[in-house]
């Protein structure tokens, strides 16, 4: 008896399989690389072996790709990325206040009250401080990202970068460079203005309170975490899952969506491996909405539409039971 | 003469109602929308409300049709609407296209105003009883459809067949659009309004209620709303809006005698006593009002640089946390992304759903 979660984001795409006792099973961490399909089918296979088709009891998707992967496995639940991360954070420590996070493109503050989301915040305008851009400035400083943290740990210095702007972060780190400070300082100063543009952007106003947790690609780096505690204050925790909590949301949702409707997963298989999957889009013209509508095909088949605001497209497919 | 008018909410029903029944040629734009929006933003000051673009790319698209005279009210004052059609204007000229303007200005004297009024009438070869007659039809058209529109979207949230109503609410949007008489298309609403009636209701459901508020042409017009109100109703959610055309016309002749809105003025007194631009107080008001009304949530919108929502956000957020009360802002132009705008709103609609669960148990 397992449940699946999927995350389907922008830089990565991540698999969780949970036990009867929602304890991590097994759980892999793909990069997208702007094929979510290829990557769905990648982790189906290397899932494959190891699970029966049968012993999946509920299948739960998330993340930016949610829609249109939830058409193709057959998920149980589609879920945002807010409700995943709340459920996943809930479920590690039921007395979670506030859920720092930070992923490829975006991050998000949410804040929770007696388990519950009463305030939350996305960025909206700017992806300055999110894992891509320290994706690229890892690239470019010649360091792999799993030790940049490490390189801000040993920092002795303090360098102050501009943290407003990636390009212009990454003048003043291009500035800092030649005027002759280490390559930790820099790294730990480029850790410091993330947090501070995170805070004063994303956090402003919001009521910060412990127990904190920090999830998403980035809390992989110490430096951040590190950045985090010195700027509030207080400890911040990284659960051991912290790459991964999404898919684990997603997971338990889809088990409690199950649970409320009484049905039984809607799961295709681990086989969809073999099968051919392409996506098309084109606009519709048949009102003035102009809608983009997204068609999925599986081997030349159509399994589902998307983006369609009427519903006339998507509810042409008469889902195979 | 061929007039057309900028779209705003379910204002053209009732529009081409008056210009059916008057006998005047008219275009009405396509409904706002990407085409409308790019051909708005070529022309437009960068830094110009959403709303004004799109008004824009609405007169550009009814010229392309035939439309050689433009009919748009200009209220000074509040806020940069009472600018939109001089500036229009003088867009439109440099951009190359030819097109009469009859500004309906309320704010420089009822002489003006019914000059302008009287200049549309006069294309028109009704008795003065008829003209009357036809302003009487196009009134009732408009309060109709937005009496059915809000009344489908709150009963969403109740319906027992999923997507009845919104299917509804689009077949009447269509078949009001087809008939070219005035009467027959009062007729038709009428019709529809009956048929809510008839539909099948579960008042045991206890759906989810958001308050749309926020920047009145943004809210009223679905394109630029990113159709957030049919995205709620997709998911059962009950909705209520605070401003339509039909509050608009009520507001404005109620204005001169400070009777109007009151009930949203009233309620905002808590938080903000005087008029700020614009709907600040009926943008406060009414989220109080949904607060004491037992509502899940609100939810404002408004486009980008509109200084009455930007002055109402931070007495919002006071609100929210004095009452405990979840209210989201959410600010659209051109560049918003449709996908970013769905997740946030279905992150909110997830959190009020789980709040509300748990304070059953």
């Amino acid at each position: 008896m397992y449940y699946l979660g999927i995350d389907i984001g922008s830089v990565s795409t991540d698999f969780v399989v949970l036990n009867k006792d929602l304890e991590v099973e097994d759980h892999l961490y793909l990069n997208t690389q702007g094929l979510p399909m290829k990557a769905v089918q990648e982790g189906l296979k290397l899932l494959k072996d190891k699970y029966l088709n049968e012993a999946i009891n509920a299948v739960g998707t998330t993340g930016s790709g949610r829609k249109i992967i939830a058409t193709v496995v057959g998920a149980d639940s589609v879920k945002n990325e807010i409700t995943a991360h709340a459920v996943a954070a809930l479920h590690i420590n039921p007395s979670v206040k506030t859920i720092l996070e930070i992923g490829g493109q975006d991050s998000k503050i949410i804040i929770l009250k007696d388990g519950i989301v009463t305030d939350f915040a996305m960025n909206t305008v700017c992806a300055a401080g999110t894992g891509s851009f320290l994706d690229r400035q890892a690239q470019r400083l010649g360091i792999p990202i799993n030790q940049l943290g490490d390189y801000a740990l040993k920092a002795n210095n303090v360098v102050r970068i501009a943290g407003r702007c990636a390009v212009f972060a990454e003048s003043d780190m291009i500035h800092k460079q030649q005027m002759g400070y280490d390559t930790p300082s820099i790294v730990k100063g480029l850790c410091d203005a993330l947090v501070r543009n995170y805070l004063s952007n994303i956090a402003k106003g919001k009521d910060i309170s412990a127990p904190i947790f920090f999830q998403g690609g980035v809390a992989a780096n110490k430096g951040i975490k590190n950045a985090f505690e010195e700027a509030l204050h207080t400890q911040v925790l990284v659960p051991e899952h912290y790459n991964v909590m999404g898919a684990i949301g997603a997971a338990i949702l889809a088990k409690e969506a199950l649970e409320r409707s009484g049905g039984t997963t809607k799961f295709k298989g681990f086989d969809l491996e073999a099968a051919h999957l392409s996506t098309r889009g084109f606009e519709c013209s048949d009102c003035s909405n102009q809608c983009e509508v997204i068609v999925i095909e599986e081997n030349g088949v159509i399994i589902g539409y998307y983006g369609d605001r009427c519903g006339k497209w998507l509810h042409s497919v008469k889902m195979p039971s | 003469m061929t007039v057309t008018v900028p779209h705003y909410g379910n204002s053209f029903i009732g529009l081409k109602v008056l210009f059916d029944a008057l006998g005047i040629n008219y275009v009405i734009p396509p409904r706002s929308n990407q085409t409308a929006l790019d051909l708005g933003v070529l022309h437009s000051p960068e830094e110009i409300c959403n709303p004004f673009k799109l008004m824009l790319g609405n007169y550009i698209q009814s010229i392309e049709r035939g439309a050689d005279t433009i009919i748009i009210i200009a209220t000074n004052g509040p806020c940069r609407f009472g600018e939109y059609a001089s500036l229009q204007q003088r867009l439109l000229k440099k951009a190359g296209y030819s097109a009469q303007f009859i500004i309906l200005n309320t704010q420089s004297g009822k002489k003006a105003l019914f000059e302008g009024i009287k200049k549309i009438g006069s294309h028109s070869s009704c008795s003065t009883f008829q003209k009357m007659k036809a302003l009487l039809l196009a009134i009732t058209a408009i309060s109709l459809m937005d009496r059915i529109e809000i009344k489908l979207r709150y009963c969403s949230g109740y319906e027992k067949n999923k997507g009845e109503c919104k299917r509804l609410l689009q077949s009447c949007y269509e078949a009001v659009v087809q008939t070219n008489s005035a009467k027959d298309a009062v007729k038709i609403l009428k019709s529809f309004k009956h048929s809510i009636k008839s539909l099948p209701l579960d008042y045991n459901k206890k759906p989810l209620k958001i308050a749309i508020i926020g920047e009145i042409y943004t809210i009223s017009d679905p394109f630029s709303s990113n159709h957030i109100e049919d995205q709620l109703m997709d998911i059962g959610i009950s909705t209520t809006r605070s401003l339509t055309p039909t509050w608009w016309l009520k507001d404005s002749v109620l204005k001169p005698f400070k009777l109007n809105s009151l009930s949203m003025h009233r309620a905002a007194k808590e938080y903000i006593y005087t008029c700020a631009g614009g709907y600040t107080r009926e943008t406060v008001g009414k989220a109080l009002l949904a607060f004491k009304k037992g509502y899940d949530g609100a939810i404002q919108v408004f486009p980008v640089g509109c200084t009455p929502e930007v002055i109402a956000k931070p007495i919002l957020e006071k609100i929210s946390s004095d009452k405990s009360f979840p209210i989201l802002t959410l600010i659209v132009d051109e560049m918003t992304g449709e996908e970013g705008f769905i997740t946030r709103v279905e992150a909110f609609t997830d959190m009020l759903e789980r709040r509300r669960e748990k304070c059953i148990i």
